[in-house]
């Protein structure tokens, strides 16, 4: 086979397509919008809305997460996440504060750990968990 | 290809063993109560568990991924019916009967009915499966690139013509999902495409992380800036099984569904939701009295929860036989046959058949053990729409990373499910439909390449498309799919505007009425 005929429609080639079709298809939905066409309005985010300050600190703590996840592991790093984020989504229960974050870490961890044999990141709990 | 009844026999043997039957009864029930909670979609629910089958041997892995699937699309009436709240976007047409019946006090019979359809829908969807697929793939052995390329074609004109309000923004997803699959080793020539020299972008984003992104971890951070204040049910069920009367009077119903719920899901790309939703308007089409519907009529629950769960067994029949999932779930699953090292295809029914066979009678035992669970455990389903949310949200997002990191153990598997989780909850913000992503992350490297396969071996002549009836007659469905979806765009939404409009009315007169769930 001719390299030639190969490098026609190449390794660009579908990219480059899909690429204008993007732009091409982004352009229409901003020539509808200027022309007050568009469907929906979409409530703004503001600062004082407690629903958005609840979505960064989400954004932030699932961030926080997955970058610690390797180095401190997966038990600390879920029970600390989840007992926040308890918290932040307005859970006030004593008792379900304490419990749940350790129920569903150790629930999780079981399973995956000891019934179906995939490792989780350990952590600085690696020499206790051996 | 004729049907092997020696080894469909034997297939039901494989799956009447304890170990599988536990993990089908361990799919079906996690697939109710997943189906059952709003915001978790099937999709989602099978993208999650997908992980806790990685290792387990194929038989048991897709056994429960089909227990998943059945319990799924039934689960979503549990919400449906009691709380007004499609479970799963599937069981939307669900709502407009099953609630209206609630309110009247049957919540119990409303809920023996959408068990007792799924059942049947989901029963009658595996025998169309069981009998459509070996021809189907009988007939896909001679497709070539052009073939598969004017398939991968049609597959994603008709799930960017569906989903979504606008037509701009379905295809805006579907272009950003083909264009996310281009990300990797080029198919044909091996060049490495968009990745920076990182080593593990070189196969292209994970598939799996992906898929949780995009569906779960999206659904984490929505429901963040939603007020969590969980809905209570105090609804009596006092029934499992519909009565015979009802089942009489809605068996027209109940085999219309399940050839329309099969033949939908069997289109690349149109699923559960549209099912329900054609099924639901033709049956008020040809009832005798038309003007009850919307009021709490049994016989468009049944129609609605009846073909969601044949659409299953449609939906395998083009993923099973030729490769191409059928619905967002069967996208799912193809992941899930591909970790076990299974090509779906025509080549499967040549070299695992029996993986097929005992695919056709795992889906078979799922419906009869749905509908075991669903019975013994409906007092359980319906409280679990209270759970509380504060636990689940956060406890989600655990299971996703888990999830996605478990399959590689990689971190960085964990990074591309984070950033498409932000990704996907934007898209849904600024309604941009997830579903086509989906698909188009399947038909994308399908579609490339066999369209650059078919120029290799036409030295580069664009007219090798068109010399393949089959793959013109594709091309020519994808185009009217788009001609039709922009005509009938407008006039489908105004007639959702309409039937919410009544929708509404009948509620606010049904508040009047003395058995009121809070």
């Amino acid at each position: 086979m001719p390299a030639d005929v190969i490098m026609k429609i190449g390794p660009g080639f579908f990219p480059t397509i899909l690429a204008s079709m993007l732009l091409i298809f982004s352009l229409l939905l901003m020539l509808n919008a200027l022309r007050g066409k568009s469907k929906g309005e979409v409530p703004p985010l503001r600062w004082s809305d407690p629903a958005v300050r609840r979505g960064l600190c989400l954004l932030v703590a699932t961030a926080v997460f997955c970058l610690a996840l390797k180095p401190i592991g997966f038990i600390p790093c879920a029970i600390v996440f989840l007992f926040l984020m308890m918290l932040v989504l307005g859970n006030r229960k004593p008792r379900a504060l304490l419990m749940a974050p350790l129920i569903v870490t150790g629930g999780i961890w079981l399973t995956f750990e000891k019934l179906l044999h995939l490792e989780l990141p350990s952590g600085i709990l690696a020499p206790l968990l051996g | 290809m004729e049907i092997n009844w020696g080894l469909m026999f034997s297939s039901y043997g494989a799956v009447f063993t304890p170990s599988v039957m536990l993990l089908i009864a361990v799919g079906v029930t996690a697939g109710i109560v997943i189906g059952a909670l709003p915001g978790l979609t099937a999709t989602m629910g099978v993208a999650l568990l997908v992980p806790l089958t990685f290792g387990r041997p194929p038989l048991e892995s897709l056994s429960m991924l089909m227990g998943i699937y059945a319990g799924a699309m039934y689960g979503g009436a549990i919400s449906a019916i009691l709380i007004r709240t499609p479970g799963t976007p599937a069981a939307a047409a669900t709502v407009l009967e099953g609630y209206p019946m609630a309110r009247r006090g049957e919540a119990g019979r409303a809920m023996a009915m959408a068990l007792f359809a799924s059942f049947f829908g989901g029963v009658a969807g595996a025998v169309i499966m069981t009998l459509a697929s070996p021809l189907v793939s009988a007939f896909a052995l001679r497709f070539g690139p052009v073939e598969y390329f004017g398939l991968a074609i049609f597959g994603l004109s008709i799930i960017i013509s569906i989903s979504g309000r606008s037509l701009i923004k379905g295809f805006m997803s579907a272009f950003f999902g083909l264009l996310i699959c281009t990300i990797g080793f080029d198919p044909i020539s091996g060049f490495p495409r968009y990745t920076y020299g990182t080593m593990e972008l070189m196969e292209g984003p994970p598939f799996i992380p992906t898929l949780i992104g995009l569906f779960a971890v999206s659904e984490v951070f929505n429901e963040a800036l939603k007020s969590g204040v969980a809905k209570s049910v105090t609804a009596k069920l006092d029934q499992y099984l519909p009565s015979w009367a009802d089942i009489k009077y809605c068996f027209r119903e109940l085999c219309r569904s399940s050839v329309i719920g099969a033949v939908v899901g069997a289109i690349p790309g149109a699923g559960g939701d549209i099912a329900s939703f054609i099924s639901y308007g033709e049956a008020k089409r040809a009832s005798k009295n038309p003007e009850l519907y919307g009021k709490g009529q049994i016989e468009g629950l049944a129609a609605s929860e009846c073909a969601n769960n044949s659409c299953q067994g449609g939906a395998m029949i083009p993923l099973l036989s030729l490769g191409v999932p059928g619905d967002a779930v069967t996208a799912v699953l193809l992941g899930a046959f591909t970790i076990q090292g299974l090509q779906p295809g025509p080549m499967l029914y040549k070299e695992h058949i029996d993986i097929v066979y005992q695919i056709f009678a795992s889906m078979m035992v799922a419906q009869f053990v749905m509908q075991f669970i669903g019975m013994a455990g409906i007092q359980l389903f319906a409280r679990v729409i209270m759970v509380d949310r504060s636990i689940l949200t956060p406890a989600i997002f655990v299971m996703s990373v888990v999830g996605a990191y478990a399959m590689r153990s990689n971190v960085f598997d964990v990074y591309v499910t984070l950033a498409f989780g932000m990704v996907g909850f934007l898209m849904m913000r600024y309604d941009f439909p997830l579903s086509p992503i989906l698909l188009a992350l399947i038909l994308g490297p399908l579609a490339e390449s066999n369209l650059r396969r078919a120029m290799v071996m036409s030295g580069g002549e664009w007219s090798i498309l068109f010399t393949s009836p089959i793959a013109v007659v594709m091309m020519l469905l994808a185009a009217l799919s788009f001609y039709l979806s922009i005509r009938k765009h407008q006039q489908i939404e105004s007639r959702l505007a309409e039937m919410e409009v009544e929708f509404e009315k009948n509620l606010g007169e049904s508040t009047e009425s003395p058995e009121r769930p809070a």
